[in-house]
């Protein structure tokens, strides 16, 4: 094979992958740009202020289109799964990063994986058949599809994440701050509630706000275990209807460019923007963190 | 005979979750006998099988309700001509608990009921219960259906089940819940869980006879309030590579299992 | 004393947390599979649905589940790596180097339902794919690229420079050093990625719900240009919509048993690819 022929496949090569590192630039600016546009067309033909302020999402013909059920929803669901997800999954990573020994953390890690690997179908289906009757049973109500049932399924979610990356922000606290709190007498206890937890407090709101990011961006189990309903909630024990559960439920009855389509983008929009400052917020984070270890 | 050719012919049906189930069963049975047609369906609600159609996403849209005046029109505008297609009859049942002591209504009431002026038992049964309501969601004919006979909007505190299968299952494990299903649903159950539900009577007022969706004969002589045409709308274009499979449906294999379904299928003058 | 309580309460929440969770997993699984696995016979995985989806078996879902997926990686996989080799073996650091990474990080972040849309307006409507496979294992091989490209550039960072340089100093050219050298020592990772992948690919919902996926077929796609079934769809469409749900709920503990199994298959295939990996470093 010639020099020339070798060289020539080289630079054809090198120009091909840099190609495909910008397409995926092209990717995210194509899924904005598709939202933004369908937004816009969306507010050409209805006021914004109902948009951010209405209290109905009613779409049909002369229907109103208010997002605040939605928003309202989500946030209840979201709250209630971080209230679950966010003791837990952090007493969890400190457990395993400074008191299990190799054996075991060798043992937790794939657990913690296999629960991330659940479809969120199945714990969907979960919450049909098991966590809301007993909801319901617990309550004394009819029915447990409400938002109670909807965060402890994305609780069930996040928690994978959580707790990956608060192990990983624990773990990487340099053991001289622990060896030297422990020098000045503290028990194990004192340290890693004084010491060592508040040093990985930048990764712990790293953990948190991508395990936020999760469970606002999810959408089968809400839509399996939470009602649906569009009243504006009243609270955990409520039927719910979130904006990712909106989208699946009517996208797919809505005819091609219609202002009730070009709705459906517009609350896409927002999720997008919502999901888009959490995640970037908690990388913000995440950085600060990264003084710690490699 | 089969009037498909060599190559595969695909067939989109989507639309009502009433008749879903139905046409699976009616696809079952036709494959049996035809195999180079294709066919894939979905539920998703009637609202969901017309957009389709008009989106180009579907040969066959099956709906538990007409259509209305923007779909019209969308589909004038698109240049869409459509074929329609009553292939069965259904009855909308509305359902209690059986330990609810009420056997019928009044469309007046359960328009009071539905809308939400009326949030409690204690006036028709005198036992103090809240009532809730389990419904369909705006995709679904059903809902439509029963807004539009009884001219009212549904209470926004009603809940928005996704099918026929959730309401069921939702009323029979609440005692003070009321919902509405199609009657094939009920009829079809085999478990014959008909038992743990109470079909209601209607009546449209207080003085007429009250007429169950479960008797045939009230059905077909439109004596029962809220009895309905299930429709498919075929795409013009689509008529010729649909059209073995509509016959199929008018032969004598396809009406009877229309009939086993729970439904009653439309008289072939 | 004082210290005795904070211990206790200490390990209350610490090792209770955990055992928690252990309980979770265990728990969960135990009840799916405990009224799954007696659903599952020859008949339910090789089986078509019948009598209206009441009886029968989950043939075509499972058919569609592996089509689909693998519409996914053929589409997914060559792009990914390419994307992985240029960021680590060719890029420098400059802005643009660093807005693409800025472009992946936020790509992972974004809910799959928007994916869903954007197949659904791009595939099914502005290329006129329709409701298809195809449009759906495109629109799955892009929520996927994020992932992929995240998993193959860790597993080239691993292969040390010396490599690389050495294969130069012997005369190879930059792009026969990465075909020869790197990418054959990083294949074990960039596998453990790809199958981890399919394994996530293959219990997504919400991306397949308009572009492509049907509730029953009367055979198994023969272009993919048709509609298909899914395990995913299945299990919702069985658990929320069907007619008779009692009569089916054995049928969905089937189902899901089946899609937890394969799913799990699958991360333990790429637990032992990376297992056998960190023994040979």
């Amino acid at each position: 094979m010639s020099i020339r022929f070798r060289e020539n496949t080289d630079r054809f090569f090198s120009r091909l992958f840099s190609f495909t590192g910008l397409l995926t630039i092209a990717l995210l600016a194509g899924i904005f740009f598709m939202l933004v546009y369908n937004s816009v067309s969306f507010f050409l033909n209805t006021e914004p202020i109902d948009f951010f302020t209405g209290f109905q999402w009613n779409p049909g013909n002369k229907g109103s289109y208010g997002i605040l059920p939605l928003i309202a929803s989500t946030v209840l669901v979201t709250f209630g799964a971080m209230l679950i997800a966010v003791p837990l999954g952090i007493f969890t990573a400190a457990y395993m990063s400074e008191f299990a020994d190799r054996k075991l953390q060798k043992f937790l890690k794939p657990v913690i994986e296999m629960l991330a690997a659940i479809p969120s179908v199945a714990v969907g289906f979960l919450g049909i058949v098991v966590i809301g009757p007993g909801i319901a049973k617990l309550f004394g109500i009819q029915n447990g599809l409400n938002a109670l049932n909807g965060s402890i399924l994305l609780a069930i979610m996040s928690l994978p994440t959580i707790i990956t990356v608060a192990e990983d922000a624990i773990h990487a606290v340099p053991a001289s701050y622990k060896e030297a709190s422990l020098g000045l007498g503290a028990d194990k206890w004192e340290t890693l509630f004084r010491v060592t937890l508040p040093a990985a407090l930048p990764g712990l709101i790293a953990a948190v706000m991508l395990g936020l990011g999760r469970a606002i961006g999810e959408t089968m189990t809400v839509l399996m275990a939470t009602g649906n309903s569009l009243a504006f909630p009243d609270g955990y024990l409520d039927s719910i209807r979130t904006i990712t559960a909106t989208i699946a439920i009517e996208m797919g009855e809505v005819p091609y460019q219609t202002t009730h389509y070009y709705a459906l983008f517009a609350i896409a929009t927002v999720l997008f923007v919502i999901t888009l400052v959490v995640n970037l917020l908690g990388e913000e984070i995440a950085k600060h963190y990264r003084k710690f270890g490699a | 005979m089969c009037a498909c050719s060599q190559e595969i012919r695909t067939i989109k049906i989507k639309g009502s979750d009433t008749e879903v189930n139905l046409v699976t069963e009616l696809a079952e049975s036709f494959h049996k006998i035809d195999k180079s047609c294709y066919l894939s369906i979905s539920g998703g609600g009637s609202g969901l099988g017309i957009a389709s159609l008009l989106n180009g996403q579907a040969d066959i849209a099956t709906s538990s309700r007409e259509l209305n005046s923007e779909e019209t029109e969308l589909f004038k505008k698109r240049g869409i001509e459509l074929d329609t297609f009553v292939f069965a009859e259904d009855a909308i049942a509305f359902v209690v608990s059986p330990s609810l002591s009420l056997d019928s209504l009044t469309t007046e009431t359960l328009a009071r009921i539905l809308d939400g002026t009326l949030t409690d038992w204690a006036s028709l049964t005198g036992e103090k219960q809240p009532i809730n309501i389990y419904g369909r969601q705006s995709n679904s004919g059903t809902y439509d259906f029963v807004k539009d006979k009884l001219k009212i909007q549904f209470s926004r505190k009603a809940k928005e089940m996704n099918g026929n299968a959730q309401i069921l299952e939702a009323i029979k494990a609440d005692p003070s819940g009321i919902g509405y299903v199609g009657a094939g649903y009920v009829l079809n159950d085999r478990n014959g869980q008909s038992r743990d539900i109470k079909v209601l009577s209607v009546s449209q007022d207080k003085n007429s006879p009250a007429f169950s969706p479960l008797d045939s004969n009230a059905v077909f002589q439109h004596q029962y309030y809220f009895r309905r045409h299930l429709f498919q709308f075929i795409r013009k274009s689509s008529a010729e590579v649909a059209a073995p499979f509509i016959d199929f449906e008018k032969s004598t294999t396809g009406t009877g299992i229309i009939r086993k379904s729970g439904y009653y299928p439309v008289k072939i003058f | 004393m004082k210290k005795q309580k904070k211990h206790i309460g200490g390990w209350i929440l610490l090792l209770g947390s955990t055992i928690l969770i252990c309980t979770f997993l265990v728990n969960i699984i135990f009840h799916l599979f405990s009224k799954g696995i007696p659903v599952l016979s020859w008949d339910f995985i090789f089986g078509y649905p019948t009598d209206g989806m009441t009886k029968g078996g989950i043939f075509p879902a499972i058919i569609g589940t592996i089509m689909v997926t693998l519409i996914t990686t053929v589409f997914a996989v060559p792009f990914g790596i390419c994307c992985a080799l240029y960021l680590n073996e060719y890029a420098g650091e400059s802005t643009l180097t660093g807005t693409i990474r800025a472009s992946i990080r936020n790509l992972s972040g974004i809910p799959s339902i928007i994916y869903g849309l954007f197949g659904l307006a791009l595939f099914v409507q502005s290329l006129k794919l329709g409701t298809s496979m195809l449009s759906a294992g495109l629109t799955l091989g892009l929520l996927s690229l994020p992932y992929i490209i995240t998993t193959t550039e860790e597993s080239l960072k691993r292969v040390p420079n010396s490599t690389r340089e050495a294969a130069l100093a012997l005369g190879a050219t930059q792009f026969e050093s990465i075909r020869d050298f790197v990418i054959p020592q990083a294949m074990p990772g960039i596998i453990t990625g790809i199958v981890l992948t399919i394994a996530r690919v293959a219990g997504e919902t919400a991306p397949i719900l308009f572009t492509g996926v049907a509730f029953y077929i009367t055979g198994i796609p023969g272009s993919v240009k048709q509609e298909f079934m899914a395990l995913p769809y299945h299990l919702y469409m069985l658990s929320t919509q069907h007619q008779s749900i009692e009569t089916v709920r054995p049928l969905a503990y089937g189902t899901v048993t089946v899609l937890i199994l394969i799913i799990f298959l699958m991360n333990l295939v790429a637990f032992y690819i990376r297992y056998k990996f960190r023994e040979n470093e």
